[in-house]
């Protein structure tokens, strides 16, 4: 299975697509001849408007890239990729960026936030650069809703990472960006905070109608999502709709069994 | 060993990093270097020159100088009668004489009346073609003068002045002028000095140089085999009884090179000088990429320390690493120097000195120097980064990598920067209450080193609040990516500090130097107006006397009310305290001149000395003799006779025209020294009738038509000069801190390089998020603005303070006007914005194009 197209392209969301951002035969190489490197094969993916659909698959296994090109931080070597209705490959460098600051969110795993801003100075960073002034109401109620009030003047240095990655949801989540990528958000939290922030995702998506994909590993961050995506040598190879923790962790012990087995 | 190998790996991996240091160290030993291959290698070349244009005895007249120069006060050369050559040749000994004529007291102009002189200040030189020129050049084309009606020009200055066969020049001497045709060129076997030449045959050189025949300017002697140079000499001393100056090719070689060896000390150690500079500012940059390298290094050395390394180990390694650095820095810069001396040799070339490269020298000294120097300065710079790396925690290693903590400004150091910069301040303050100027230069120069090291030790405390005001004037209109710079600039003060300082030291400079400058102008421009009641000078920029001729000329243009003339007679004074002051000055003038600069009095109308057999004497010189109105002065003449003059006026010393001037009237003076003695006028002062100064000025431009040596000027052009004059001098200053200004310029583009290495992650993060390249290459270039202007206005701040301290300790010497010129000062901050932008191009490029998801996944 190398297709996860299982969405209707046209839902009821006013004329809107219901589908946020779809790969089409997405192929990613590195290198030439006999070192070439595939780490995308042939992709095709769908990411459901208002969704959190979860990335999986073993290290190396091209989740991490498939990311990447989606979010317009990589080049595809073959393949469309759409952000909505716009085609994202060949996109020039300023354009990309352009849309990556208007219409994406990032959370990264590590190192989210400028040392050299405060909490909402780094929260309003991509609506700063964009010279748009934020939208005071839901700024103060994803403020609200991450739990940062009493914390907004602090430094990164002055925050528990638990309150840096918290900071970086509100970042992704206060420009409205149509689409919000994680890259193992929690990788570097302890269950207590990794639990918060995959509990503030969870939320934006079934509150706030907020679309999410992220990248993990981890079977329990995976079980917050409506939908999860394994990926094993550049193809995708399963999905499961609102799984849990036990159903994930069931599902990847398969693919390693069957991995040691092939 | 293992300390030597993780330097050098440490050192190659990250030579990008280590190469803008190198630069600077490179700069400042080739410049050393340079300077020290370009002066041995002129010696060598002027030495070359000399022993090959001496004769083994030279016999010249008494009153001419050791080095041959000619150039007299009366505008002729000091000659010998034709019977001296008669009788050296009768001398034992002597394989042949012959009799020479040349002088340099000569303008040689082409059939428009253009100066053919040298541009450079060399000296235009005219004499009779003799087979000592016969050795160092050879006729190219033409013949050598056989009849009046002929000239031969050396083929440089034929060159450059387009000159052909047959064109007509005229030599204007003290004599006249006399006309001539080119009938042949000469070309220099021997390096070119520089000087233009000019022959003519040997009756023709006697009439026009001197005026007369039968006479020579010296007698060149060659000794037969056998005989030595000193034994020569000896014997035509004796046979001369004595009567003239008679040298060996050895002393007129060293009398030369003695006068060429003074002007080069001179341009070397000015040099030197500035040398020095750079290599101070390239101090800081040493000390600044080694702590961010350290800082960079932390988890490394961290690691290091965790697993056994001792403090000592770590400090050794990053000092070796500074070894390293010296090494490669210095061999670079030595031999970047003697390139940097070829080129100042081919820049000599452009200016019409040929220097052939076969004379370079290099003696063992220089690359030896210029090693040790950038060695130990490296070292020595690196010493606190290094000491700051041994004290790193086995820690560092465990924690998490990100930015480097801030180093806070610490209270310390701003007590102590504080401290000194008082101290400074308060010598600066007694410098400017000295009431002599001696004891005033001392405090000035303290009050320049400790507020100058005070500003370097407080400038990272200086840097957080100076740079918050810059940003609130500047970057604010950049919205966030202003705010951001302002931040990264901020976020590190020592760095900036440091970064800043090394700008500060070269722009100090510049605006304490264009703060004396231009009061300098400004006060003498007072001076001139207050005391000055002549409308026009006429002088030579070359200080040659006026002639006779040209003087005449003067007086005949109508229109004008009066026209004084003005001589200097060298002589001993002998002063009622039964002191002799040997070698003064004596200003003749006519009593006119008096009116044409009213120099102030201290006591007695200087009108009165020009009453007959009196003087004025200036303030300084009363005081020390204690002379008094009335007081009589025995003034021996050189030339003449010894007069004993009365004190009629003493001058003050608050004055910037004529000061230390010592006046008595022509007409006295004249008594005492015989008239075929007493000298041309060195300057003529005209005065136009009322309202008739425009039409004098014409009419004194077209007098002065035939004598294109010298210069017409009136109140405004000669005011004009003076800045020109100051001007430049200026310029050439500014041009050799160039050198440390680029050191420094270096120095930001190191710091913003390493800055944008350390803050990979940060950069890939604000571009993953939405910041344009365009964004984040103006965000650089905005922190490096402001870096650039911080070390600006601390170095206008501090270099004004300077000038303006200068300017008070030289009131005492009548630098009365303190004039800052604003406009320079605000092209430098201005400029400083400029090099701000400069510096930060490359690192902007790298960020730019650095590989946003690379950049993330940066450790």
């Amino acid at each position: 299975m190398t297709s996860a197209v299982t969405i209707p392209r046209h839902g009821g969301t006013g004329g809107r697509t219901a589908v946020a951002a779809r790969a089409r035969q997405v192929v990613k190489a590195y290198g030439a001849g006999e070192t070439r490197v595939v780490a995308l094969d042939h992709v095709d993916v769908d990411i459901a408007r208002g969704q959190f659909t979860a990335i999986m698959g073993p290290s190396g296994s091209g989740k991490s890239t498939l990311m990447h090109c989606l979010a317009g931080l990589d080049t595809v070597t073959s393949g469309q990729i759409y952000l909505d209705e716009t085609e994202i490959t060949g996109l020039k460098d300023k354009k990309l960026t352009q849309l990556r600051r208007d219409r994406i969110g990032f959370i990264f795993q590590a190192f989210n936030l400028l040392p050299t801003l405060n909490a909402i100075e780094n929260i309003t960073l991509p609506m700063d650069i964009a010279g748009r002034k934020p939208d005071q109401d839901w700024l103060d109620r994803v403020v609200d809703t991450v739990g940062l009030a009493g914390r907004l003047k602090h430094r990164p240095t002055q925050l528990s990472g638990g309150q840096q990655q918290r900071v970086a949801v509100a970042r992704a989540l206060a420009a409205r960006p149509e689409i919000i990528f994680g890259d193992e958000p929690t990788g570097n939290l302890d269950s207590r905070a990794g639990a918060e922030v995959l509990g503030f995702l969870r939320r934006s998506v079934s509150d706030l109608g907020q679309t999410i994909v992220m990248v993990t590993h981890d079977p329990v961050a995976a079980s917050y999502a409506d939908r999860v995506l394994y990926l094993a040598d550049g193809r995708i190879v399963d999905e499961m709709y609102n799984p849990t923790a036990e159903q994930v962790l069931d599902r990847m012990k398969d693919f390693d069994a069957r991995g040691r087995t092939s | 060993m293992t300390v030597l190998k993780t330097s050098m790996r440490n050192f190659l991996a990250h030579k990008g990093r280590m190469a803008l240091s190198a630069v600077a160290v490179l700069l400042s030993v080739a410049f050393v270097c340079g300077t020290l291959v370009f002066t041995d290698t002129m010696n060598t070349t002027f030495d070359k020159l000399f022993a090959a244009t001496s004769s083994d005895v030279t016999v010249s007249a008494k009153k001419s100088s050791d080095t041959g120069e000619t150039t007299s006060g009366n505008g002729k050369p000091p000659v010998m009668p034709a019977a001296v050559l008669d009788e050296v040749q009768g001398v034992r000994g002597v394989k042949s004489a012959e009799g020479t004529v040349f002088s340099t007291s000569v303008t040689v102009v082409d059939a428009d009346k253009d100066s053919l002189s040298p541009s450079s200040g060399a000296p235009t030189i005219v004499g009779n073609w003799n087979t000592n020129d016969a050795r160092t050049m050879e006729i190219t084309s033409g013949a050598a003068p056989r009849n009046a009606g002929q000239i031969m020009v050396d083929a440089d200055t034929a060159d450059k002045h387009g000159l052909e066969l047959g064109d007509e020049l005229g030599v204007i001497t003290a004599v006249g002028t006399h006309r001539a045709k080119i009938s042949g060129f000469a070309d220099f076997t021997v390096t070119n000095p520089g000087a233009a030449m000019f022959y003519l045959d040997t009756e023709t050189a006697q009439r026009t140089l001197v005026g007369e025949t039968g006479v020579y300017t010296n007698v060149n002697v060659t000794a037969e085999s056998g005989v030595t140079d000193d034994r020569l000499k000896k014997d035509v001393s004796a046979a001369l009884d004595g009567a003239y100056k008679v040298q060996t090719a050895q002393e007129v070689a060293d009398a030369n090179a003695e006068e060429v060896g003074d002007f080069m000390g001179v341009l070397k150690y000015a040099m030197l000088g500035f040398a020095g500079i750079a290599f101070l500012v390239g101090i800081f940059l040493i000390i600044n990429t080694f702590s961010m390298l350290v800082a960079q290094r932390t988890r490394e050395i961290g690691l290091m320390r965790a697993i056994g390394s001792s403090r000592k180990q770590v400090n050794r390694s990053v000092l070796v690493e500074a070894l390293l650095l010296g090494v490669v820095g210095s061999v670079l810069g030595v031999a970047a120097g003697v390139g940097l001396a070829v080129g100042l040799m081919k820049l000599m070339g452009q200016m019409g000195m040929e220097l052939s490269t076969d004379d370079l020298t290099i003696a063992w000294t220089t690359p030896v120097l210029g090693l040790v120097l950038g060695v130990v300065v490296t070292v020595l710079a690196a010493y606190l980064p290094a000491r700051r790396a041994g004290r790193i925690s086995p820690m560092a290693a465990l924690r998490d990598a990100g930015t480097p903590a801030d180093a806070k400004a610490g209270v310390v150091r701003a007590v102590l920067g504080l401290l000194l910069t008082g101290a400074g301040g308060y010598a600066l303050y007694l410098a400017t209450a000295a009431d002599q100027a001696s004891d005033g230069s001392l405090w000035l120069g303290l009050g320049v080193v400790a507020s100058l090291i005070g500003f370097v030790v407080v400038g990272p405390v200086l840097a957080a609040g100076v740079v918050r005001v810059l940003s609130v004037v500047l970057l604010r209109a950049f919205g966030p990516v202003g705010r951001m710079a302002e931040r990264n600039a901020l976020r590190n003060p020592r760095r900036t500090g440091a970064t800043g300082a090394a700008l500060m030291i070269g722009l100090a400079l510049v605006a304490c130097l264009s703060v004396v400058g231009s009061s300098m102008v400004a006060s003498a421009t007072d001076q001139l107006d207050k005391t000055v009641g002549t409308d026009f000078i006429i002088q030579n920029d070359q200080t040659q006397p006026i002639t006779e001729q040209a003087v005449r000329a003067v007086k005949s243009v109508d229109g004008l009310e009066r026209v004084t003339e003005y001589k200097i007679l060298d002589a001993d004074l002998i002063t009622p305290d039964g002191e002799r002051s040997k070698n003064e000055t004596i200003n003749a003038a006519d009593p006119s001149y008096a009116e044409d600069v009213r120099t102030k009095t201290v006591a007695g109308d200087l009108a009165n000395a020009y009453r007959p057999d009196s003087m004025s004497v200036f303030e300084g010189f009363a005081e020390e003799h204690g002379i008094k109105i009335g007081s009589p002065v025995k003034v021996d003449f050189k030339d003449g006779t010894t007069a004993t003059l009365t004190v009629r006026a003493i001058t003050s010393d608050e004055v910037v025209v004529d000061k230390g001037a010592m006046y008595a009237s022509i007409t006295t003076v004249a008594k005492y020294v015989p008239a075929e003695d007493m000298p041309l006028d060195i300057l003529v002062f005209a005065t136009a009738k009322e309202g008739q100064q425009e039409a004098a000025y014409q009419a004194l431009k077209t007098a002065l038509h035939d004598f294109p040596q010298y210069q017409v000027r009136d109140q405004t052009d000669y005011k004009e000069a003076l800045k020109d004059q100051v001007g430049q001098l200026l310029n050439m200053i500014y041009g050799l801190l160039g050198l440390a200004i680029i050191v420094a310029i270096l120095g930001v583009v190191n710091t913003l390089a390493l800055s944008v290495v350390e803050r990979t992650r940060e950069i890939g993060l604000m571009r993953a998020i939405g910041l344009s390249r365009r964004q984040l290459r103006r965000m650089i270039r905005l922190e490096s603005v402001v870096i650039a202007l911080f070390g600006a206005l601390l170095g206008l701040g501090l270099g004004m303070v300077w000038g303006a301290t200068a300017q008070q300790l030289l009131a005492l010497e009548g630098l009365k006007v303190l004039d800052i010129p604003w406009p320079t000062i605000g092209g430098v901050f201005v400029g400083s914005a400029f090099v701000g932008l400069f510096a930060a191009l490359i690192p902007a490029f790298r960020a730019g194009r650095m590989n946003v998801l690379n950049a993330i996944a940066t450790d």
